[in-house]
């Protein structure tokens, strides 16, 4: 049952070597190497032995679970579908430390998006004292390099893509692994025929609009574990997944290869969240230009006035950038003189009330804006007021960002960052957050608070909604958000039935309301039917949970 | 086992291996490789071998160490377990600490002292199924008696042995060859072996087979590649398949007086 395979070099080896002296060792080599044969052998099958290693992380107890779980009955392959902020990123750090260290795995690929290479590197380095490589410009050494950062990207480019798939790897882990749902694309193919032994498929929303996603993710990695497609397809055709014995039949099945923690299981609700919405009235003169906005809608599309009224919330600035691309292209008298009143308007209402808000906490803020004119016009404002503040944006190159980081912890008090930046920044050092604008998708500002409130906040986060009163701000954060209940709600199920509306996303549904509506009349209408099909869809699943 | 053991046992290795090491301060450690390990740690045989071609010396690198305490605050490459440089190192003290020949040195007498021969092997038996784990096993055989111990690293201890017989001693010829003493012993092993619990190898086994089926129903319904499937059997197999690797770490001939022989199994280990 077992094969022993025996070791055919000892004897010769020693005999040739007693005869021939010279080659033989001291007795201090010789105890030595014992004592690291001691040093490096595994005592157990059982158990995560990364833990005694890692004595200056808590770990959570439902990440131990995960490692456990992952390494010892799910045989090292597995989607970790942790809620967001749960820490998916040091269970895989865990796993992997562990099959490291019981010498399972060697050779590594990490792929992640971009933005988040460095975030891994450094996270791995700082907390399980793994060093990795990563490529910069020319430079890659796929073959020597043991442990490999980089994205999916940079991987399937046409110089790396060979020598990569003729690597064996011992394990590979995919960050944001439901970007892979779509067997169509190059990436799908590209991580399909990675040859790999053990592997780690990180995602929050698992189940996304169809349930063949879902089968893709899996084939990657147990081929043959939800049958084949077509079967598949046909026997999940006429079920819809907002039924309850879809629901359990699927979770079962996924339960062996799945891991998911939800907020509410795991007791991270030690750091609590007090979400507060702050509506403000427009002075004067912004009111008179917002309404002067509306003459726009005679000649241009509707979505041209919703642009432009949204940006006016945000900032002048912002505004007066789209006025002028779009004279540039049609200039006409109506956008000059729009332009010209609006570089009369006074500070921005929000601006004055965000450095109020700033000035008299005197703690760390991180503020979100939509537009990057409003990120320039806001650091001018806080300089002014004698408030240090930092950039930041997705787009920043690695360096940058870090840079940036550093200087918001060490130096600044404020980092006023764009909706680019949201992904992949922690920021556990600061609890407070402005969301300077709104976005249209409420999962967009989960993300973003996912930036503070996260494992290893230990304060309660503060988190203030800005909008404009009898604005589209203000019926964005009423419709959208209020009614959605959006911040007390179990956050996974929302993010599910949000990805699950009939007919596309719920951000797409909130696009195409705003951009084919022709009254605000009809808008109000349509978002409180589509938010009371989010209600409903939301009671629905917490009557069956 | 802390973290600090391993930074000693990579000084220690340096020392042996005759580099040169420079710690500024505790935990921290820059070591200017010999050509030799130059040659067995930095993975650059194209570069000897053109100094080699060219006949020039070479010029060997410099490598620099911490312990996990230090964090980032240094540069240098971490020793935790786990991490490969520290694995290679592993590696490499095994390849040249792999055989040897040692005597007891017995302090001067004048009459002649028989040491008896025993062939010592230290093996590392991999178990390695859906999950994993090591055993070691320190064996000892005493090739003029074929008395069989445990342990026996652990036994020599403190005992003074070197590379050359000492004065007014003698080694003793081995009743037992060594190729039937090596026998011996993996006779032993395998007997041991099949005294082990083998539950973790049928669980294997049958995971195994169940995956399997799935892959090839998978398969068989769907027009894959035949390429494909190889590819994710064979990784079933490494993932699945119960099995033991038996490699001889090290081991070698040690001459023992009598007494010691004889201590040796009484000892506890």
């Amino acid at each position: 049952m077992i094969t022993i395979h025996p070791d055919n070099t000892f004897l010769p080896k020693l005999s040739q070597r007693l005869e021939e002296s010279d080659s033989l060792c001291s007795y201090e080599e010789f105890k030595l190497a014992w004592q690291g044969l001691k040093l490096q052998s595994i005592p157990q099958f059982e158990g995560v032995l990364a833990l005694n290693q890692l004595p200056h992380i808590q770990f959570l107890e439902h990440q131990i679970d995960a490692c456990n779980k992952v390494v010892h009955e799910m045989s090292g392959r597995a989607i970790l579908a942790d809620e967001v902020g749960l820490g998916k990123t040091l269970e895989a750090g865990l796993i992997l430390k562990e099959y490291m260290i019981r010498g399972m795995a060697k050779k590594v690929l990490i792929l992640t998006p971009a933005s988040l290479v460095n975030q891994w590197m450094q996270e791995l380095s700082e907390k399980f004292y793994i060093q990795a490589a990563s490529p910069r410009k020319k430079h890659a050494d796929w073959k020597h390099w043991d442990i490999t950062v980089t994205s999916i990207d940079m991987a399937k480019r046409e110089q790396h893509k060979e020598e990569i798939l003729s690597i064996s790897y011992d394990m590979i882990i995919i960050d944001e692994a439901h970007k892979l749902k779509n067997h169509q694309t190059k990436n799908f193919q590209f991580v399909k025929q990675l040859k790999k032994t053990y592997c780690l498929l990180l995602t929050a929303t698992p189940i996304q609009n169809k349930l063949s996603d879902l089968f893709n993710l899996v084939s990657i990695l147990k081929p043959g574990y939800l049958g084949d497609l077509t079967e598949f397809k046909k026997k999940y055709k006429n079920t819809s997944l907002e039924e309850e014995d879809t629901q359990n039949h699927i979770h079962s099945l996924l339960g062996k290869l799945m891991i998911r923690n939800l907020r509410k299981d795991t007791g991270l609700d030690a750091s609590k969240r007090k979400v507060k919405n702050i509506t403000l009235n427009f002075n004067e003169e912004e009111q008179q230009f917002y309404d002067k906005l509306e003459a726009l809608k005679a000649d241009h599309p509707s979505f041209t006035w919703l642009t432009l009224a949204k940006e006016l919330c945000s900032s002048r600035e912002a505004c007066f950038m789209s006025l002028k691309s779009l004279n540039e292209k049609n200039p006409s008298d109506l956008l000059k003189q729009l332009m010209d009143s609006i570089a009369e308007l006074p500070h921005h209402t929000k601006a004055e009330k965000m450095a109020d808000l700033i000035e008299n906490s005197g703690e760390k803020f991180i503020v979100f804006t939509e537009y990057r004119a409003s990120q320039f016009y806001l650091q001018w404002f806080l300089q002014q007021r004698g408030i240090s503040s930092v950039p930041f944006s997705g787009k920043f190159n690695k360096s940058k960002r870090d840079w940036m980081k550093q200087l918001f912890k060490n130096k600044a008090q404020v980092m006023i960052a764009t909706e680019a930046g949201a992904e992949g920044i922690n920021l556990q050092f600061c609890h407070n957050m402005i969301n300077y604008d709104l976005p249209w998708n409420p999962m967009r500002l989960e993300q973003r608070i996912g930036r503070i409130h996260r494992f290893g906040q230990e304060k309660d986060v503060n988190v203030y909604n800005f909008a404009i009163k009898n604005t589209l701000e203000d019926h964005i954060l009423s419709l959208l958000y209020e009614k959605i209940q959006l911040f007390q709600n179990a956050v996974g199920d929302l993010d599910a039935i949000l990805e699950q509306i009939p007919g596309g996303s719920f951000e797409k549904h909130v696009q195409s309301i705003l951009q084919e509506s022709d009254s605000q009349g009809e808008i109000d209408i349509k978002l409180k039917n589509l938010v009371s099909y989010v209600e409903y869809s939301v009671e629905e699943r917490k009557e069956l949970g | 086992m802390n973290s600090a053991s391993h930074y000693e046992f990579t000084k220690t290795f340096f020392e042996l291996n005759g580099c040169e090491i420079t710690e500024k301060k505790r935990g921290h450690m820059k070591v200017k490789l010999t050509k030799e390990m130059d040659e067995s740690l930095m993975n650059r045989p194209f570069y000897w071998h053109y100094m080699k071609k060219m006949n020039r010396e070479g010029d060997p690198l410099s490598l620099t160490f911490k312990d996990i305490q230090l964090g980032e605050e240094e540069e240098g490459i971490y020793l935790h377990p786990g991490t490969p440089k520290l694995q290679q190192i592993y590696q490499v003290s095994l390849e040249k600490g792999y055989t040897t020949r040692l005597y007891e040195n017995v302090n001067a007498t004048v009459q002649n002292i028989a040491l008896h021969p025993w062939l010592c092997m230290n093996v590392r038996l991999t178990f390695r199924g859906k999950q994993s784990k090591d055993l070691l096993l320190s064996l000892g055989l005493n090739l003029i008696n074929g008395a069989l111990i445990h342990g026996i690293m652990e036994k020599l201890d403190n005992l003074p042995l070197m590379s050359k017989v000492a004065d007014y001693t003698f080694p003793m010829t081995p009743l037992i060859k060594i190729e039937s003493g090596y026998q011996r012993i993996l006779d032993h092993i395998e007997s041991y072996l099949s005294s082990l619990d083998t539950h973790w190898a049928e669980e294997s086994l049958s995971q195994l087979h169940h995956e399997k089926e799935l892959l090839e129903s998978f398969y068989h319904s769907q027009d894959v590649d035949e390429d494909q499937y190889e590819k994710e059997l064979e990784q079933l197999l490494i993932r699945y398949q119960p099995r033991i690797q038996l490699e001889v770490a090290n081991g070698g001939l040690l001459y023992l007086t009598n007494q010691t022989s004889n201590n040796m199994l009484t000892k506890k280990s």
